[in-house]
């Protein structure tokens, strides 16, 4: 059967996980229009739909595959039906045209990188840190970080790929046209942010959580307030801190709080020198604008 | 332009003279029109209003002494060695130009009513402000100041500095304002440290 | 003989023993370890939110909402409004929801001759996923349960939008499971009608009766469920016998030394829990009458599963109409929980069954964590002589591939069992 497009192959896609907690699988399920997706690519392995193969061939044979993803940290003693995760990686790394990687596990390590395992980390970063033993492999990744990622970003990173669009990349990987936006961005609670009313309180509408409740999205790459969760919200507009999820640092310790210096934010918004930060918050906090100081839906 | 800038400069400075020396509401747009030699209809090329003046007046000391300061800030030295700095610096000031230092404690922070639309909060005095923050920040990001409230190391700082100046203009002091920098510096600095 | 069984979040190892050609004992292993536990350890508690929902990219909900219960009650008091509790619970019905819907389009129907279904599954649970982003933000890993409520304000809007997702599931749930008024299918209390019915679940159903598979993968016939709230009741069934009165003390983990997964013992025996269990513990008509007939068979298991959607729609309906929006979403507690020394434990019904946190705070810093997973009670590895429930469920089947299927049933999640 053709494809909408009236195109015969699919690319052969292989998800790989590592050490993972499977929420990247769950949150590519999301994806709205799957149906059309599947038409297009088809996985040679997925750890939950119907594939071609099953894990042990996958890991024990090298199967003809266009994209490799990798899902999950990995590291020196973690295996897949008993083989070495990194065996498995080197085993497609060569012929595919692509690698992946899914989410921030994968990218930078994540929180799998505290796991017990030996050397836990991310391809080609532990953190920020590069990691030299598959640096012949750089040219050819690109990085979706995100704790999950979102679904359309990997979606249409893959259908760029299929394309062969010359993605533009960021230090980290990651396609610009998803990353070069902070989190921030399009945020329902932006003027809060802008005239520095910081009296945030949890489950009210009103209120920017930078400056009390540790919220990142300033200084967070990421398209989450612009391409929506599930195609509804996201966790700033929802009254949720952004955790920077999508960076090397994540997990931060003290989630919930801003760190702060005598008051000032010690991590400003991505890119503002911090005199030009506190002139311009030193003059907006200054104007009380009513408007912003009542709640949102009067009584 | 050049000029003009050049001019309200002067404007400024005779404004501050005249204010120091014969109070804010007793000095009227042409005395210090005629302190210049100006005419007054020239003088409202410049400034429409005495409000608009005295508001002008607290945006330059700002940026002046926010200069100043910012110069301290970018040096490579403990915070210890910049609050002796800032200190000196401060006092210096008072020696050299008292007229500005006085504007400041007499004038803005006592007349509050004139400054209320356009300099709410500390939006005259945001340059000399953030260098005072970046200050505290840094400090306390070095792990050489403790972590506190920003105001009430603001007040402690500048309401220390400021009290010393008041009695150095009321003529209460034995010494030299000069004299004091050392002991001043060292509890400011105790006052503030980790 | 070792069989790989993947596609389970994950993967294990069952390693089989035959004698006269019928399985007389399963050894289960879960291969790896995660350590989140220790990944929690001295961090502030509040962290734990955010961490705890990575666990599992199936389950996680239920992970936040077990660790905001571990948190709230280190308090002595606490107060969370209603609305705070009733819009939690509808997110955790939700997470229940979807999964059960991948469950049987992805991993159930395959054993029965049928494909995966992804676009069902993935239609339908969608459907759910995005009921939980209105209100917490996004899914999976949201962190929008936070000591004291919620940290969304939920909106008008919000609730018609939530309520028109509920009724589309439910069109769902009747048009393609069973064709049966989800009302009726509540409240009915014989097997035989559901029989009459159309569906893809009455397909599944009629299917094992005619295979006669109705009597594969009983177990010990015991239940449990921690994890009390406004529909599900906390309790033990032992046959049909129900007691109310759990005590965490009798919970018991145990080491095993071939696998990274721990067994967990109430009273030292174990039991099944999960939606056959809830349905029992809630005295189900639909599921009692199932249990009479067929035991704690996959038949039962599967019905369970696959009711407990259309229970749980139902009353998320309910509790949405039940929900003042005019109530407070966040309580502010009066304590800050930097200055809380004291241990709290949260026990929630998680999709596979009871979920279980405990956590000691000393001045608001986590000195340990425990997290006791469903598929941990379910999947233990025991001797021969004190077997586990799905073990007990498999021992006695002829065929690797039965045991595949009634192993599948307890819907394993290997992520979080080896978290």
């Amino acid at each position: 059967m053709k494809n909408p497009n009236g195109e015969n192959k699919k690319i052969k896609i292989l998800w790989l996980s590592g050490i993972s907690c499977y929420g990247n699988i769950h949150s590519f399920f999301n994806y709205p229009h799957m149906e059309v997706f599947l038409e297009d690519f088809e996985f040679i392995y997925h750890p939950v739909l119907d594939s071609t193969f099953s894990l042990k061939e996958i890991v024990n044979e090298t199967k003809e595959c266009n994209i490799l993803l990798i899902d999950g940290a990995i590291s020196d003693d973690f295996h897949r039906a008993d083989v070495n995760i990194k065996d498995i990686i080197n085993r497609y790394a060569t012929s595919v045209n692509r690698i992946v990687t899914v989410g921030t596990c994968a990218t930078f390590g994540g929180i799998f990188k505290y796991s017990d395992f030996q050397s836990p980390r991310g391809l080609h970063f532990c953190g920020d840190e590069l990691q030299t033993d598959f640096l012949h492999l750089r040219n050819k990744t690109i990085s979706i970080s995100g704790c999950p990622i979102q679904p359309e970003v990997l979606v249409n990173t893959l259908y760029e790929i299929k394309n062969q669009t010359d993605i533009k990349l960021d230090t980290f990987l990651r396609p610009k046209e998803y990353y070069a936006y902070t989190v921030h961005n399009g945020c329902t609670r932006n003027e809060y942010f802008e005239y520095k009313v910081d009296g945030h309180k949890f489950g009210e509408l009103e209120g920017c959580l930078f400056y009390d409740h540790g919220c990142q999205a300033p200084y967070t790459a990421g398209s989450c307030n612009k391409i929506l969760w599930n195609e509804q919200n996201s966790k700033t507009r929802s009254g949720s801190p952004c955790f920077g999820c999508t960076e090397y640092t994540f997990p931060k310790m003290s989630l919930y709080d801003t760190k702060k210096n005598m008051g000032i934010p010690q991590n400003l918004p991505l890119g503002v020198p911090k005199r030009a930060y506190l002139t311009i918050a030193g003059v907006t906090k200054a104007f009380s604008i009513q408007r912003l100081e009542k709640k949102l839906i009067d009584d | 332009m050049e000029k003009k800038v050049t001019k309200k400069e002067q404007i400024i400075q005779a404004a501050l003279e005249l204010f120091a020396y014969k109070g804010f509401y007793s000095t009227t747009i042409p005395d210090i029109a005629s302190s210049l030699k100006m005419s007054v209809g020239n003088m409202y090329n410049y400034f429409k209003s005495k409000d608009i003046l005295a508001k002008e007046i607290i945006k330059y000391i700002s940026i002046y002494l926010g200069n100043e300061l910012k110069k301290i800030n970018e040096e490579q030295i403990s915070t210890k060695e910049k609050t002796k700095k800032i200190v000196t610096m401060y006092f210096n000031i008072a020696s050299s130009r008292p007229e500005m230092i006085d504007y400041f404690l007499r004038v803005y922070l006592s007349n509050r009513e004139v400054f209320k639309d356009g300099c709410e909060g500390m939006a005259c005095v945001s340059e000399f402000v953030t260098e005072i923050m970046i200050f505290f920040e840094e400090g306390v990001q070095k792990g050489e100041l403790k972590e506190q409230d920003f105001f009430s190391a603001f007040g402690l700082f500048m309401g220390y500095l400021g009290g010393m100046v008041f009695l150095n203009g009321e003529k209460i002091l034995p010494n030299e304002l000069t004299y004091y920098i050392d002991d001043i510096s060292n509890n400011i600095y105790n006052a503030l440290k980790k | 003989m070792i069989e790989l069984i993947e596609k389970i979040e994950g993967e294990a190892k069952l390693d089989f023993s035959f004698t006269n050609d019928l399985i007389d004992y399963v050894k289960i292993e879960f291969l790896s370890a995660r350590g989140i536990e220790n990944i929690l350890k001295n961090r502030p508690a509040l962290d734990s939110l955010v961490i705890n929902p990575r666990v599992c990219g199936i389950c996680g909900h239920a992970h936040l909402i077990a660790t905001v219960q571990a948190l709230e009650s280190c308090y002595e008091k606490i107060e969370i409004s209603d609305k705070a509790k009733i819009i939690r619970e509808l997110t955790l019905n939700f997470e229940l929801i979807q999964n059960h819907l991948k469950w049987f389009y992805l991993v159930l129907i395959p054993f029965f001759g049928k494909k995966q279904d992804t676009k069902k599954a993935l239609y339908s649970s969608s459907l759910m996923t995005k009921a939980i982003a209105v209100l917490a933000g996004q899914y999976p890993h949201n962190s929008y349960a936070i000591v004291g409520g919620i940290t969304s304000s939920v909106t008008n809007g919000d609730f018609i939008k939530v309520r028109s997702l509920i009724d589309e599931a439910i069109l769902f749930f009747q048009s393609n499971l069973v064709d049966a008024n989800i009302e009726e299918f509540w409240e009915c209390d014989s097997v035989e009608h559901i029989f009459e019915k159309e569906g893809d679940l009455v397909d599944i159903l009629m299917y094992i009766i005619y295979s006669n598979l109705n009597d594969m993968g009983k177990s010990y016939d015991r239940f449990i469920a921690f994890g009390g709230n406004s529909y599900f009741k906390k309790g033990k069934s032992n046959k049909t016998v129900v007691s109310t009165n759990l005590k965490y003390e009798y919970i018991k983990e145990k080491l095993i030394d071939y696998s990274y997964a721990k067994n967990v013992y109430y009273k030292d025996k174990s039991y099944e829990v999960g939606p056959l269990a809830r349905g029992m513990i809630n005295k189900v008509p639909l599921i009692k009458d199932a249990h009479r007939k067929y035991g704690d068979s996959i038949f039962s298991r599967i019905l369970a599963r696959v009711c407990e959607i259309a229970q749980l729609l139902y009353h998320s309906k309910q509790l949405l109409s039940m929900c003042n929006i005019k109530e407070p979403s966040y309580i502010k507690p009066k304590i800050d929980i930097k200055n809380i020394t004291a241990n709290g434990i949260g026990y929630v019904e998680a999709a596979r069954g009871s979920l279980i946190h405990k956590v000691d705070l000393v001045d608001g810093i986590i000195k340990d964590y425990t997290i006791i997973t469903p598929t941990q009670w379910n999947l233990g590895s025991g001797t021969k002589d004190n077997l586990g429930i799905a073990q007990n469920a498999m021992v006695g089947l002829s065929s690797v591939d039965e045991a595949k299927l009634v192993f599948k049933s307890f819907d394993v999640c290997s992520v979080c069992t080896t978290h």
